[in-house]
């Protein structure tokens, strides 16, 4: 188990070394951040650049620049933003929390929604309910998320004024980008409930309880959901850490303050040191994840640990 | 007795507090969305037209110019240029304190300056524009000289924003400059509450302002880059202004059709062109130049694509900017002429020509498509290549590997010409890759010592006249200034610059 744990932790370490160095590396072809941060000055010459390039650190050789931000790392130590000079750790520590309770009300909504509808899907399977089901979530998967963004906005805070349009403030807030994005999520998640559902339902467990005289509800709700908890539960867990890096585009229309706006704004305005850290924690989080459904896979079937 | 004495203490007390609750009744906030956070609030640190927009309120210049763009007395009650404009002396406003109390004095103006030009101010862009300031020196607690290495025509214009906003020195001294980027301190008519980085300021009235109070107890702001969402927020009535950059043409029957809203505009210092490369293929000919400004119907596009919210231009400057020349019309659309001219410049028809555009901006899109379909009419194959605007400026442009044309957008705050022309034709600048004139460059070089104006003037109206004759862009429009605001809001005048000054508004 030792062994097993050792080395899953070694990958996640060099995945993560491979990604910091790449974005590292690519961030720095993208263009020189001095020339942005003067575009709108006159005159400017290379001796005001080379100032200001030696101010950002920029001056120094690739590597040193790479192994002052993995040391930073470890000090939780992003260095300044070039835009404004905050620090890099102060804007992540009020973006992740924006971004996790986005995602997490996201994951919320889609599981409320996606069960009770999955199961209804399997237990009707093949008829109307099913069908009907089946179609809407196609319909879900297929609706580009920004458009649907507009459409909800221009209904519930223009025509309605129900909820504010943008920005983070309050649980209203909250209730239209996690549907926008929920809706996506729930229709994976219904099929996946369902399939999952319809093999459960075929197992003799449940025939015994359906012949020991249990509810339907009782039946499906307690003993099959359970059942078929473990998959899905894992799945989620996957799709969450998924969830973190799709979610730029409805941070953006909703002008939601998290990860996903400031490595936007970022990428705009070559500001390395702040795109640099939103992907190494946001990359860290989806290898964190990982690798806590790869040791309780472990944990669960020792197959996999003696492998 | 003492009961009776109590009764009128305690309607003595209701009274004051009755009387509190009705000033705080005229408490009024306006909100305004604002599409970037420039991040630092250090007048140093940015060249940001949305930092102007908020920090305007904030701190205070020497001199002041407003919606009308006249110089008037900021912090300097008076001046004179002396010395053949090599040294201007300010007389100071006295009384005049910072948001924190700190007295302003002609050390808190000295520091100001000394900080720019040194060593804080060389790791931002604001210095290299007062580079004409060789030191400040104080005369007495009032009155200060400001010693010139080379007279700048547009110094005291200059001196009325940006890098130039006057910081307390004890504030900073204590606090620090890295406490100061997030807490600044002026003495403007409104002082900070909090600034949350990416999502907003809020800002509060400065009772003690020598202008007076503003009318305006608090003044937020909050940053939101996506137009829609912008307009969606003015719409829900959760914003009351949306400031440009960020409504874009196609959004204003949007905002027209909505009976709680209006459209201010104003001639803005921004202009379009598309700019030439006059090194090498077809349009290093003057007479291919000339053709192509001919053939492009530049009305028709302001009237179409513009929705008429911008006027034509015969140079790369506003109707605003000093050096403009009203006598000066634009080339008139005649695709005949054109023709004639490329067929006399031995042009083949159907010979292919790149426009380099940013790909960021729809309204600016729709207009290159229009003016590649106008070269169509020519027999002019037009290819346009967007960039991604960053790459475009920073790497394309000066590095002269542009295509044949190139769309160069510009707009000095200080609504100077000399601002625009000597970075864009003098032999060297870094937005001039392709042109070397040596006529030019003197004619750019010799008004930038003069302190007469209206011989300054002449030159840079000869300037414009030059380079309209050599036909180095294809000018196209100056775009006005677009603001989204609800009709609760009164006494609000459009500035063209972003410089907001919101002290004379107030909130229904």
């Amino acid at each position: 188990m030792v062994n097993f744990l050792l080395k899953r932790f070694l990958q996640a370490a060099f995945v993560l070394l491979a990604i910091t160095l790449i974005v590292a590396f690519a961030i720095r072809l993208t263009g020189d951040p001095a020339l942005m941060l003067t575009q709108g000055a006159g005159s400017v010459t290379e001796a005001d650049l080379a100032q200001i390039r030696e101010g950002l650190g920029l001056n120094k050789p690739f590597l040193v620049q790479y192994s002052d931000f993995l040391i930073g790392i470890f000090s939780l130590d992003f260095g300044r933003s070039f835009l404004g000079g905050t620090p890099v750790s102060q804007l992540i520590g009020t973006a992740l929390p924006a971004t996790l309770m986005l995602a997490l009300a996201v994951m919320v909504v889609s599981i409320v929604v996606s069960i009770p509808l999955g199961i209804k899907a399997a237990v009707a399977r093949g008829k109307w309910p099913d069908q009907l089901i089946r179609i809407l979530s196609l319909l879900g998967l297929s609706f580009p998320n920004f458009w649907l963004a507009l459409m909800l906005v221009l209904l519930f805070s223009i025509t309605l004024q129900w909820l504010p349009p943008s920005g983070m403030d309050g649980f209203s807030s909250f209730l239209m980008p996690a549907v926008t994005m929920g809706i996506i999520l729930t229709a994976t998640n219904v099929r996946l409930v369902r399939t999952s559902m319809l093999e459960t339902l075929q197992s003799q467990y449940i025939m015994v309880a359906r012949a020991k005289g249990l509810s339907e509800r009782s039946v499906l709700y307690k003993h099959a959901l359970r059942n078929c908890a473990i998959p899905l539960i894992t799945y989620f867990g996957l799709q969450f850490g998924g969830l973190l890096g799709g979610i730029v585009v409805i941070e953006r229309v909703f002008n939601w303050p998290g990860l996903g706006t400031l490595a936007f704004d970022a990428v705009g305005a070559r500001d390395y040191p702040v795109l640099q850290a939103v992907i190494t924690v946001l990359s860290m989080m989806i290898v964190a994840v990982n690798l806590l459904v790869d040791i309780a896979y472990g944990l669960v079937d020792p197959r996999i640990r003696t492998e | 007795m003492t009961q009776k004495r109590l009764g009128t203490a305690l309607k003595a007390v209701a009274l004051t507090s009755s009387l509190a609750v009705s000033t705080f009744s005229f408490a009024s906030t306006l909100t305004v969305s604002s599409p970037q956070d420039p991040g630092s609030w250090d007048p140093i640190d940015t060249f940001l037209v949305n930092w102007a927009s908020v920090a305007t309120n904030i701190y205070d210049g020497l001199t002041y110019r407003g919606p009308d763009l006249m110089l008037e007395p900021g912090l300097a009650i008076a001046w004179e240029e002396l010395d053949n404009g090599k040294r201007i002396r300010f007389r100071l406003r006295e009384e005049v304190v910072f948001h924190n109390g700190e007295p302003f004095n002609a050390d808190s103006v000295k520091f100001t300056f000394d900080r720019l030009m040194g060593e804080e101010g060389r790791k931002g862009p604001q210095r290299s524009n007062y580079a004409a300031i060789e030191r400040v020196e104080i005369i007495d607690d009032y009155t200060v000289d400001f010693h010139l290495n080379a007279a700048d025509p547009v110094l005291l214009t200059k001196l009325a924003g940006y890098g130039a906003m006057i910081v307390p020195p004890q504030y900073i001294a204590e606090k620090g400059e890295e406490y100061f980027n997030a807490h600044p301190v002026g003495t403007g008519p409104f002082k900070l509450v909090s600034y949350q980085p990416k999502v907003g300021v809020k800002l509060e009235g400065f009772a003690r302002h020598w202008g007076g109070a503003p009318k305006l107890s608090n003044l937020n702001y909050r940053f939101i880059s996506e137009p829609s969402t912008a307009v969606a927020e003015l719409q829900a009535g959760r914003v009351d202004m949306v400031i440009p950059p960020t409504i874009p043409i196609g959004m204003i029957p949007t905002i027209e059709g909505d009976q709680t809203l209006e459209i201010a505009t104003s001639v803005s210092p921004t202009v379009y062109a598309l700019r030439f490369n006059t090194r090498s293929g077809i349009t290093a000919d003057e007479r291919v130049r000339k053709a192509m400004i001919y053939g492009v119907d530049r009305q028709a596009i302001i009237d179409s694509i513009l929705g008429g919210q911008a006027a034509p231009i015969a140079s790369f400057q506003s109707e605003l900017s000093f050096g403009n020349d009203p006598e000066m019309k634009p080339l008139p659309y005649d695709p005949n002429k054109a023709q004639q001219l490329l067929k006399q410049a031995g042009v083949a028809p159907g010979s292919k020509i790149q426009i380099d555009i940013r790909g960021d901006n729809a309204t600016f899109n729709e207009v290159a498509q229009a003016v590649a379909s106008y070269l169509q009419l020519i027999g002019l194959n037009a290819i346009i290549k967007p960039y991604e605007t960053n790459v475009l400026l920073n790497d394309i442009i000066p590095a002269g590997k542009t295509g044949a044309m190139f769309q160069q957008a510009w707009g000095g705050w200080t609504l100077d010409y000399d601002n625009t022309a000597y970075f864009m034709y003098h032999s060297g600048e870094k937005w001039n890759p392709y042109d070397s004139d040596a006529e030019l460059d003197q004619m750019l070089e010799s008004q930038r010592g003069l302190t007469d104006r209206s011989q300054r003037e002449q030159i840079l109206k000869s300037i414009a006249n030059y380079t309209a004759d050599r036909a180095l862009e294809l000018p196209l429009y100056n775009v006005n200034a677009i603001y989204g605001i609800s009709k609760r809001v009164k006494n609000f005048t459009p500035v063209p610059d972003s410089r907001l000054r919101l002290s004379d508004v107030t909130v229904d």
